[in-house]
């Protein structure tokens, strides 16, 4: 029934969070970049972390390609907004030494993908 | 039916108001509200008919007054003014009851959000103010969604500053030219809305303390449970008593409604 009506192309007018158009989008998510990266080497000094300035640019490249298939202009201004805050917790020190290793996750353990570790972790 | 008698109550009275003097006031003492059987139970709440009238004629003229953003106004619980107006209109409809004469809505007493993820725009932000001057709260209503910007109106009310703040912390909802909107509830480095429908109850993450690393570790959780459907419907009636209570909202009706 859905399927034989013909797709209507929607072009819904929505307000936008910040910016108009997916260039200055970009611009916004490179100077967030930009930013991060000018305060790693305060972060790495102020922030007790067994850290090394390569690893902290390294997870924070990752961190941002994490979300790079996102086209949505207001999507994009949602995230650099989130990251707009954390980069403030940072520099502001609001953040602790837990928060800001949280970033590496490294107590979780990856799930268990083939059969037997599966089986030896007791999951099906 | 009771609803049909109060408007045709509501017509006696606007009719006899045009006009003046003595006789049509001893008239309306006597023709005023006569259905309405008075409540006699203590612990029955009396209803305010004064107060009521007043929230009616007031609404009304707050639809007229903002015809572009007012969308509809209604009572709830018998005697309580909901205006339920556009997103783009929250600063403008907040200005004027701030501001007007004859309102005098100066006190932000509260912003609330809520959240139904059937509809279009999912949230509701419900703004409770209250006008000093005249004793009188009634609620102000607006709706966004996940991506849609709405106004701070903490030009406005410097008391919104940090219950906006919640909102965006709770709700994800976004305020634009909000002078600090950053989180106020939760943990640094938190991620979600835990007030958002779809949000686990047991959350995403857990935090505790390793005793290798020596610092609060946060792992993501993941409680898998049984899909079990609640049969929540009783086969007996839970409230008998209230079985003829009064509808939850009661619309007014406008000019702009009568338009449509």
């Amino acid at each position: 029934m859905a399927a034989k009506e013909p797709v209507k192309r929607v072009i819904q007018q929505v307000r936008p969070i910040l910016s108009l158009d997916r260039d200055e989008a970009r611009r916004r998510v490179l100077n967030l970049y930009k930013a991060w990266y000018r305060t790693i080497p305060f972060i790495v000094d102020k922030f007790d972390i067994p850290k090394s300035e390569e690893q902290c640019k390294s997870k924070l490249r990752e961190m941002f390609l994490r979300h790079k298939e996102v086209s949505d202009v207001r999507v994009i201004d949602m995230l650099v907004i989130k990251g707009q805050m954390e980069l403030k917790e940072c520099t502001k020190q609001w953040k602790q030494k837990g928060h800001v290793m949280n970033y590496w996750q490294e107590t979780v353990e990856p799930k268990p993908a083939d059969f037997l570790s599966k089986f030896m972790s007791g999951q099906n | 039916m009771a609803s049909l008698l109060r408007s045709i109550s509501l017509g006696l009275r606007s009719g006899l108001a045009q006009n003046s003097g003595i006789l049509s006031s001893a008239r309306r003492l006597k023709h005023s509200e006569p259905a309405v059987v008075e409540e006699t139970r203590p612990t029955v709440r009396k209803p305010n008919t004064v107060q009521r009238a007043h929230f009616i004629d007031f609404g009304r003229y707050v639809a007229e007054c903002l015809p572009k953003y007012v969308q509809k106004v209604q009572l709830t619980a018998g005697e309580e003014l909901e205006i339920l107006i556009a997103p783009e209109g929250v600063l403008p409809v907040l200005q004027f009851l701030k501001d007007h004469h004859q309102a005098q809505f100066s006190n932000l007493v509260d912003i609330a959000g809520m959240d139904i993820p059937s509809r279009e725009y999912r949230f509701e932000i419900i703004y409770n103010i209250l006008s000093v001057r005249f004793n009188s709260r009634i609620r102000v209503k607006t709706y966004t969604d996940e991506l849609s910007p709405i106004d701070s109106c903490n030009e406005i009310f410097k008391a919104a500053n940090w219950y906006e703040r919640e909102i965006w912390d709770m709700y994800g909802v976004f305020f634009a030219n909000h002078p600090d909107l950053r989180r106020i509830l939760t943990d640094y480095g938190f991620e979600g809305h835990p007030q958002r429908r779809d949000f686990p109850l047991s959350g995403y993450v857990e935090l505790r303390y390793d005793d290798e690393k020596k610092r609060v570790v946060c792992e993501p959780l993941e409680l898998a449970q049984e899909f079990r459907k609640f049969d929540l419907s009783a086969p007996w009636e839970q409230f008998p008593t209230f079985r003829n209570a009064n509808p939850a909202t009661e619309v007014i009706e406008t000019k702009q409604a009568e338009q449509k």
